[in-house]
């Protein structure tokens, strides 16, 4: 008896030892373990193969291809970071970037990295183009030494760090040297970098990825062992449930998931609605048009009945507000339907007997494209349309709405079959290269540029700011460029929508929307340095 | 195709049925290969429109370019003969490991639904016409006359509404727990778990248009005379329900199970849009969103072989349920 009453207080006082340690073991000690798995929930799912030649053209696609394969230089939540360069410098001299690698890195496959990698990836990315990297200023790369590459420009380029040291993947070159077509190539191997995650496998019906940490990563061991993207019509219900630990998320649904213990992340303004203008034809040839339309538009009114409030009037300078390069003193148009009507009336228009404006006879009809926009990977629906109409008919200008799926609206915008068309774009807060890409007439076959080539003096400002290395020289040209911009209204900026993400804390991962965004610019708090164990550090 | 049935037994009608079915197969084909070309916009402009990238002149030919896929209806022909359905633009796979990748979750999907809807819907049926103007059987045609009404995305919502978000007994979205690490009947536990709330959507979507069909014609063939012979033998109830009656009742249900199978792959895309189901219907949406030519043209190519296939299938289910149409003059 006295025998057993002793064996179950030992017992007892055994157990209650091991469930104190399981709870009162300080948090630090948790957050230092491997995590089993982090799930990543989108509505899309699909975004492609992790690979550069295989991964879709938006920010989802390239952030799934960038847990595999590592840049030469990356940003975090405190900015720009050594990657697989652990330090970089410009000699203006020679015209070339001299990037200085770690030691010690190894491909997924355990053949070491080394400065030919580099050389390598440069020359194939010229003779097999990956859309993400423009290379046609850069004359070349060579190899100092094992570690020590020379990137060789053939003219001053300003946005190099941000497009090509920033966002450039580096290639293994033992896998690549040896494939033809990239596209097609669908080997194994073609999923080798030397990222902090090695691919395990792409479900291209379910739109789901698996992949399993690398623990030899040289930036130190991701903090879980298992990364797995899964597809989620409704981003709710999977935050609740469980069944993934980060999703973006409707803004009116953050005070709800905040109250269940989540953390919500809110967006900075990178991206931005804009109304698309067909200024190649009349009466949108016409500045003055223009400003009559930008006038008659008051974009607050949309936030608020087509957004419940959430999102800020745009710039009409195109950069973000909250660009380190945005001008303040850019133009601006308040709404002022009065304004309007009397630029409207200033050239020729009259009012007919329903309040609508008439020029010589024909009435004054325009219309306005509008379809689903998807912002950062989720498809969008809203009434902008709407309300744009109410306000244009408010002043007296008949409209036409048109609603159209996307790629059928995309299309019409692209060959100028359109008069106005609600689109929207982000990248407003990466590097300023954008402006030349959302502006310039150049790039013919763009849905959300302006390609605006009425005003010498813009597009002279824009070549220039491509080319000024000194960045205080170049932030004066990107003022002037946002004032003729914001002058000209080739487009017009609508607003900023606030973009969400929720995640569950209870992982111990911290997730962050990086300053100026991922890479060159993508506006999504899936940065892969959340997932690297704090402390480790660069070695 | 009936005109071919009722010309009779001869060579003509047996050879003249799959000549019939080879055509319209033909047409089919040209019909799936030419009409998504009409589609405005090109995968092209989709995949870069709201893209992070803005392509030159340059970048955008070269491109267009290595997308391929030109030739013409004959070589499209060709290459179907071979197998060969092209590479999808987006995924730069071939099409059919796309199409067979995503069948199975649609036939198990719309299988098992059309299965149990049938089953319980024929059952339910023949119960209901032998208990006519019961409180049993008016409730029934009440009942199933405003579920018939419902449209499948109203019930799917709801359902999803009631058991994923507030009950949260059941999964909101996919077929299986991603990359689970779980044994097999587990495994297939899971599946089922992630079935249960697309299928009880279709099943409550089908099995009312299913049960009335079956009550009305089982209604006409109970008042035949035969039916009161057969009472009059004394059989027993069940037999001459199941035996004599049902079986002349089943010809129109079975018609209604061939057509709906015949629509199976695209019949689930909305209930496979809500639930973020994997199958076919997703794998059209996409691709239509992608103008991802090749996979639209395999999916459409695909349903509408399938539909004929069932047809074809349907002219010699008849003749084995119901003779008269074999021996038919």
């Amino acid at each position: 008896m006295n025998h057993k009453f002793n064996f179950a207080v030992v017992f007892s006082h055994l157990w209650i030892l091991i469930l104190s340690g399981l709870f009162f073991l300080p948090s630090g000690v948790w957050a230092k373990d491997q995590v089993k798995e982090i799930r990543i929930a989108d509505g899309k799912g699909d975004w492609g193969y992790p690979n550069p030649y295989k991964h879709y053209p938006r920010g989802p696609g390239y952030l799934r291809m960038s847990m595999v394969f590592d840049t030469l230089v990356w940003k975090d939540d405190k900015g720009e970071m050594p990657a697989l360069a652990k330090s970089w410098r410009y000699d203006p001299d020679s015209l070339s970037f001299i990037f200085e690698l770690q030691e010690g890195v190894l491909w997924h496959d355990g053949k070491p990295f080394s400065a030919k990698d580099v050389v390598f990836t440069i020359d194939y990315f010229k003779r097999h183009p990956y859309q993400w990297v423009p290379l046609n200023k850069v004359a070349g790369a060579k190899a100092l030494g094992p570690r020590t590459v020379s990137i060789h420009l053939k003219e001053p380029y300003a946005p190099f760090m941000a497009y090509i040291g920033g966002t450039m993947p580096i290639l293994p070159r033992h896998i690549w040297e040896k494939v033809d077509d990239p596209k097609r190539y669908q080997a194994p191997d073609a999923f080798i970098g030397c990222g902090p995650f090695k691919f395990v496998d792409f479900d291209k019906t379910k739109g789901t990825y698996l992949y399993e940490a690398n623990a030899d990563y040289y930036l130190g061991k991701p903090a879980v062992k298992r990364l797995i993207y899964i597809k989620a019509k409704n981003p709710l219900m999977t935050l609740l449930s469980k069944k993934a630990d980060l999703v973006n998320i409707k803004p009116d649904m953050a005070d709800h998931l905040k109250k269940k213990g989540m953390v919500v992340l809110e967006s900075p303004r990178g991206w931005n609605k804009k109304l698309m203008i067909n200024h190649k034809k009349p009466p949108f040839d016409d500045k003055r048009f223009r400003k009559a339309l930008a006038y008659a538009i008051n974009r607050q009114e949309i936030i608020d009945k087509a957004h419940r409030g959430f999102g800020t009037p745009a710039s009409f300078g195109l950069l973000s507000p909250d660009h380190p390069f945005f001008n303040p003193q850019t133009p601006g148009y308040p709404h002022d339907p009065e304004k309007a009507r009397n630029i409207l009336t200033s050239l020729g228009y009259e009012k007919n007997r329903e309040g609508f404006y008439v020029k010589n006879g024909k009435p004054l009809k325009v219309e306005v494209v509008v379809s689903n926009i998807s912002i950062a990977g989720e498809s969008m629906s809203d009434r902008d349309g709407e309300v744009l109409k109410n306000q244009f008919e408010n002043v007296g200008i008949s409209v036409d709405l048109v609603n159209l799926e996307q790629a059928t609206a995309d299309a019409r915008v692209r060959k100028w079959e359109f008069d106005l068309a609600v689109t929207g774009h982000g990248g407003l807060m990466g590097d300023a290269m954008i402006l030349e890409r959302m502006i310039s007439p150049k790039l013919a076959g763009s849905v959300n540029s302006a390609r605006y080539g009425a005003n010498r003096e813009l597009l002279e400002l824009l070549d220039e700011q491509m080319t000024e290395m000194d960045v205080q020289k170049r932030k004066a040209i990107v003022y002037k460029i946002q004032t003729l911009y914001a002058d000209e209204l080739p487009a017009i900026s609508l607003y900023y929508p606030v973009s969400m993400t929720a995640y569950n804390p209870e992982k111990g991962i911290t997730w962050y929307y990086t300053e100026g965004g991922i890479a060159l610019g993508i506006p999504i708090a899936q940065n892969k340095m959340s997932l690297i164990q704090s402390g480790a550090g660069v070695k | 195709m009936q005109g071919t049935v009722k010309k009779g037994r001869g060579m003509g009608n047996e050879l003249g049925l799959p000549v019939t079915f080879f055509l319209a197969a033909l047409v089919m084909t040209w019909l799936s290969y030419s009409l998504p070309r009409f589609l405005p916009g090109d995968f092209i402009t989709a995949t870069y429109g709201a893209s992070q990238v803005t392509l030159t002149a340059e970048q955008e030919a070269a491109l267009r370019a290595g997308l391929g896929q030109e030739g013409g209806f004959g070589l499209y022909l060709w290459r179907l003969v071979r197998f060969d359905w092209g590479f999808s633009y987006v995924f730069q796979t071939p099409v059919s490991a796309l199409f067979f990748s995503a069948l199975p979750w649609t036939l198990l999907l719309m299988g098992s639904a059309h299965m149990i809807s049938m089953a319980i819907g024929f059952v339910a049926g023949v119960e209901a016409a032998w208990r006519r103007n019961s409180p049993f059987e008016k409730g029934m045609v009440g009942g199933m006359t405003a579920l018939e009404g419902i449209p499948e995305i109203c019930t799917g919502v709801i359902l999803l509404f009631v058991f994923a978000l507030q009950l949260q007994w059941f999964p909101a979205a996919g077929a299986e727990t991603a990359y689970g690490e779980k044994d097999f009947l587990a495994h297939v536990v899971d599946v089922g778990h992630h079935l249960a709330l697309p299928l009880c959507t279709l099943v409550l979507a089908y099995f009312p248009g299913n049960f009335l069909l079956t009550r009305n014609s089982m209604i006409m063939v109970i008042m035949a005379d035969y039916i009161n012979t057969a009472r009059a033998k004394g059989l027993p109830p069940f037999r001459i329900r199941y035996v004599h009656a049902a079986r002349n009742a089943l010809l129109p249900v079975v018609t209604r199970f061939g057509m709906r199978l015949a629509f199976m792959i695209t019949g689930a895309l909305v209930v496979e849009k809500i639930n973020a189901y994997p199958g076919v219907g997703t794998l059209l949406y996409n691709a239509i969103a992608a103008r991802d030519l090749p996979v639209i043209q395999a999916v459409v190519l695909m349903s509408s072989l399938i539909i004929l296939m069932i047809f074809f299938a349907l002219e010699w289910a008849y003749r084995i349920i119901d003779p008269r149409i074999r021996h038919a003059r």
